[in-house]
């Protein structure tokens, strides 16, 4: 994929997921009028003062940063006592330390999209404190999961983790990717190409395994990012809610 | 040969493993002490896999299990796997014995490999995202090649995400833009 940094330690920069966090919506209320604005990802206004709309992120930040907008936080992120959203942030740290195993539902982009408002629109965010350091909090309980989880395989050829988020995806990319090649290599043995005619071997193999991702998939989400290593490795799929690392042939 | 351009591949097959010449090899230098430049038949010498497995293939030679992989060894990584160091068997433990498996027809090498990896890619896990590095600086001497890697692109990105996190200037500028321009003649 174009724009990867540096393909051999990790698939993206942190930078790089941030630049794709970016492109998720957020809800602003603007302060100035303007006709809508027309992109190549869509149709954004008409910017009306004091009526809410949804832009890309990127853009309510160079709004906010000329003072033309206030960026409205996201649902998910409210304390204690908002209007809406039924799980409170609050209530994800605690859910979170509960359950071992498994992983809360939060955005995909959570990481990115809270640090970029930390950044941007300090002023906009109730509670500013309160919610940064139940993000850190959060993130910090969830990537100590992440370790545990990884612990727990040994020699699968797949793995599954529901409800991962990009950056933590990323974090782990380069080392799953690497382990279970590794895994996929020790486990079977009968892969390993024969002395006598290596080749044919390989290519046997190659043709063999099922291509676990499917083209409808790739399709329907921004959030896929395969990670192709020359025939040989490791494929890493995630999309929102699941993360799938599958290696497919030698 | 799996990969003619890595150069991991290349240096795990210069590993020297032991063989017995089947037949007698008339001006090779193979052994330096000798005195002619030959070979006897059932003379013990120890070649690289590389040439090891060209004579193979041509029944010149028959190979034994290297010293990395020999009873000793096997008993220490049973006991446990995690302390032995196997960069000083072999720096390429792994790549060496997925490739000499097959020459020596010793199934119980895969299986060795495998357990050895298992227990020390937990070890690996734990000591590249929790520990500080001057901790794991004698661990990381017992790694080998592959090990090394999983360990480093673990720490890599751990670090490039801190990093991030932390913050600091969004924009940098590009080293071009300070320079003065040179005048021109």
């Amino acid at each position: 994929m174009a724009g990867q940094s540096d393909p051999h330690i990790s698939l993206f920069s942190a930078e790089e997921v941030e630049f794709m966090a970016e492109d998720e919506l957020i809800e602003i209320v603007p302060n100035l009028r303007m006709d809508p604005l027309n992109f190549i990802c869509g149709d954004f206004g008409p910017f009306l003062p004091q009526i809410a709309t949804q832009v890309p992120f990127w853009l309510a930040v160079a709004l906010k940063k000329r003072g033309k907008c206030a960026i409205r936080p996201p649902q998910w992120m409210s304390v204690g006592e908002s209007p809406s959203s039924s799980p409170f942030f609050d209530m994800v740290l605690e859910r979170e330390r509960e359950s071992q195993g498994a992983f809360q539902v939060l955005p995909f982009h959570y990481v990115e999209i809270s640090r970029l408002l930390f950044d941007h629109a300090r002023d906009d965010i109730p509670d500013m404190y309160m919610v940064r350091s139940l993000i850190e909090d959060i993130r910090d309980v969830r990537i100590h999961k992440v370790e545990t989880s990884l612990e727990k395989f040994s020699g699968t050829s797949a793995v599954k983790i529901p409800n991962l988020s990009a950056m933590e995806v990323n974090i782990i990319r380069p080392f799953v990717g690497r382990a279970l090649q590794a895994f996929y290599k020790h486990d079977n043995p009968e892969k390993i190409p024969d002395v006598d005619r290596p080749s044919s071997a390989q290519t046997r193999v190659a043709n063999n395994e099922p291509r676990v991702c499917s083209s409808a998939t790739e399709e329907i989400t921004n959030h896929f990012q395969p990670a192709y290593d020359e025939g040989t490795s490791v494929l890493l799929e995630t999309l929102f809610g699941e993360s799938y690392l599958v290696p497919f042939s030698l | 040969m799996a990969n003619y351009y890595n150069i991991d591949d290349i240096l795990a097959e210069e590993e020297f493993v032991p063989v017995v010449f089947h037949k007698a090899a008339n001006g090779v230098v193979i052994d330096p002490s000798s005195e002619t430049n030959s070979v006897e038949q059932g003379a013990k010498v120890e070649l690289p896999l590389w040439l090891a497995q060209e004579l193979y293939l041509r029944q010149a030679i028959s190979i034994s299990v290297p010293a990395c992989f020999s009873q000793r060894t096997r008993l220490e990584i049973q006991a446990d796997a995690a302390c032995v160091d196997l960069k000083s068997r072999s720096p390429y433990f792994y790549e060496f014995g997925c490739k000499i498996a097959p020459l020596v027809g010793d199934k119980t090498i895969e299986i060795l490999l495998l357990s050895a990896f298992k227990i020390r890619y937990k070890e690996i896990l734990t000591k590249a995202y929790t520990a500080v590095f001057t901790t794991t600086s004698k661990f990381l001497t017992l790694l080998t090649k592959e090990e090394t890697n999983l360990y480093e692109a673990a720490q890599a990105s751990m670090a490039a995400f801190k990093k991030w996190r932390m913050g600091g200037p969004r924009l940098q500028r590009a080293s071009v833009l300070g320079r003065k321009r040179k005048p021109l003649d």
